[in-house]
């Protein structure tokens, strides 16, 4: 093992590379200046020191990550190179299988299923060298709204009171407290980006169709994409890079080729015309500080050579109350068997969920389905406009745990609490496009600030080129969560 | 249309074998009322005009 930085800080430079990006990591293992065991221990000894508080994983693979470890640690020393994450470990959300490893969806009536064969996208991220450390923790079965976590409370690791987003949650919280070096989530209206938003990582919800969903247990399949969640935009782009393509498990899977996402990260802005939602920035529940930081993300995009403007979309006020009708009609047909013979293994929160929009009836869950088709017409026009669409990826910060827990009183709330925010994420869902969430500041309090990306179906490349030059001009990446650090 | 109340939403649950305790009901019943609102106040939109097709982003380029 070759790793120089060594003396006295051992526990500074232990947390540097930790906080690493893969990318940068994957690059040192190459270079053979740290070796794939120290990397896992690192993990594992924050994990152990951190994990009892945030509850990010469900199951942590120790054992078998060191032996990993080991394996690619003697074919590093002997040239043999798996492939660019040779020796890096990720972590995904316990939605996706893994053979032989304990995958829960995050639901007590999961707690003992095993499956036999790895998703496909933990399949391709072990071929690329990749090291499964864990499974991470979710809101039940994906759905949100859960009361009582079967596998303990996560919490944000910016603020341990305060809700990390979900329903990747945990995946949000490793990243973004360098629980391990990347994450894979799940987005079906906004379960990647959520998580991101509030707990200042980077989460991509990839073109619907860009990438296999085998193995993944569906929340609702007509809008379910797995995406990355990490620290940076570029570990973004490696990770879509090698999870994406044509699946023949999946056959909502795309068969168009798969650029290197990387290549083009430094790209920029110059000349690209980006479209700033005037519905969601501007928005009455949008908090002031949220409309702050994302105005001033936009300004900074100009700065940087984008062609800027607002850009009205009457439709999107709508997408919450359409997409949860639709969303969660398709999970209540797909959980009847379930809620009929083991209603009381479900938390109260996801039950009261699924029966309720079981109870939807057809003519008003037609009249959803076609004003899906309405706001996917008005986005892709407006994309026919504009290369982006600018949005805050939440109209608030992380929410106290309280908020969630708190019972529901009234019709109103009900619309406030389930529909409003999710108007914000569940545009790019209802029209399949893909949109990422990058951090843009943070409140007085501390919480992080995202803003939220849509691009063109398949044009994540323009995503990432943006993303990555507001991430570079922002420079929040050195900035830890302060429980990380403790 | 007037909301439907926890009794009317134990009926029609028990009309499609879902079981339900007292005080889910009562939730359910503001959730179910909060989506027939929201689903109404898309008869403003010209529906008639939209194929109710699911994502397919390969059908759009």
């Amino acid at each position: 093992m070759a790793h120089q930085p060594r003396g006295l800080c051992v526990s500074t430079a232990a947390e540097h590379l930790a906080f690493a990006s893969a990318a940068r990591q994957a690059a040192l293992i190459r270079e053979k200046r740290i070796s794939p065991v120290e990397l896992v221990t690192i993990y594992l000894d924050r994990i152990g020191r951190l994990d009892g508080h945030l509850r990010a994983f469900i199951t942590v693979c120790s054992e078998s990550a060191l032996a990993e470890a080991e394996r690619a640690q003697a074919e590093a020393a002997r040239g043999a190179w798996r492939g660019p994450l040779h020796g890096v470990p990720f972590a995904v959300k316990d939605q996706l299988d893994t053979a032989g490893i304990l995958t829960t969806s995050g639901s007590a009536l999961l707690k003992l299923n095993v499956p036999t064969e790895d998703s496909t996208v933990v399949a391709k991220l072990k071929a690329a060298g990749g090291i499964l450390l864990g499974k991470l923790n979710l809101t039940e079965f994906a759905l949100g709204g859960t009361l009582r976590f079967p596998y303990g409370q996560p919490r944000n690791p910016w603020n341990p009171e305060h809700d990390p987003g979900g329903s990747s949650s945990g995946s949000g919280i490793a990243a973004a407290a360098a629980l391990c070096s990347l994450t894979l989530g799940e987005d079906t209206g906004g379960s990647v980006r959520s998580p991101a938003s509030y707990c200042g990582a980077v989460g991509l919800r990839p073109t619907w169709g860009r990438v296999s969903r085998h193995g993944c247990f569906p929340a609702a399949c007509s809008m379910d994409q797995v995406g990355p969640l990490t620290r940076t935009v570029e570990d973004c782009a490696l990770v879509l890079t090698l999870i994406a393509g044509y699946d023949a498990k999946d056959p909502t899977s795309s068969r168009r080729a798969v650029p290197d996402y990387r290549a083009t990260l430094g790209a920029g802005v110059k000349g690209t015309r980006i479209g700033v939602i005037t519905e969601l920035v501007d928005g009455a529940e949008t908090q002031a500080e949220v409309r702050g930081a994302v105005r001033e993300a936009a300004r900074g995009l100009a700065a940087l050579g984008a062609m800027v403007e607002d850009v009205s979309l009457p439709l999107i006020p709508h997408a919450g109350g359409v997409f949860m009708a639709l969303c969660d009609s398709e999970a209540a047909g797909r959980h009847k068997p379930w809620l009929s013979a083991r209603a009381d293994e479900y938390d109260a929160g996801t039950r009261r969920r699924l029966v309720a929009a079981g109870l939807i009836p057809a003519v008003p869950l037609h009249r959803a389905a076609r004003a899906r088709a309405l706001i996917r017409e008005q986005l892709l026009e407006a994309l026919g406009k504009f290369d982006l669409l600018l949005a805050p990826t939440s109209p608030h910060p992380a929410p106290a745990i309280s908020f969630h827990t708190a019972p529901v009183t009234s019709k109103e709330e009900a619309a406030r609490r389930f529909f409003g925010r999710r108007s914000y994420t569940t545009p790019a869902s209802l029209a399949g496009v893909p949109a990422i969430s990058v951090p843009c500041g943070f409140t007085a309090a501390g919480l992080p600030i995202a803003l939220q990306l849509m691009g063109r179906p398949f044009a994540e490349s323009t995503i990432f080129a943006a993303a990555g030059a507001w991430e570079n001009a922002a420079g929040l990446v050195d900035r830890h969560p302060p429980i990380a650090a403790a | 249309m007037a909301d439907l109340g926890p009794d009317d939403v134990r009926r029609l649950a028990a009309s499609l074998s879902l079981p339900l305790n007292g005080e889910d009901a009562t939730e359910i019943a503001h959730r179910l009322n909060a989506f027939l609102d929201a689903l109404a106040a898309l008869d403003t939109l010209p529906l008639e005009a939209a194929e109710p097709w699911p994502t397919s982003p390969e059908g759009y380029v």
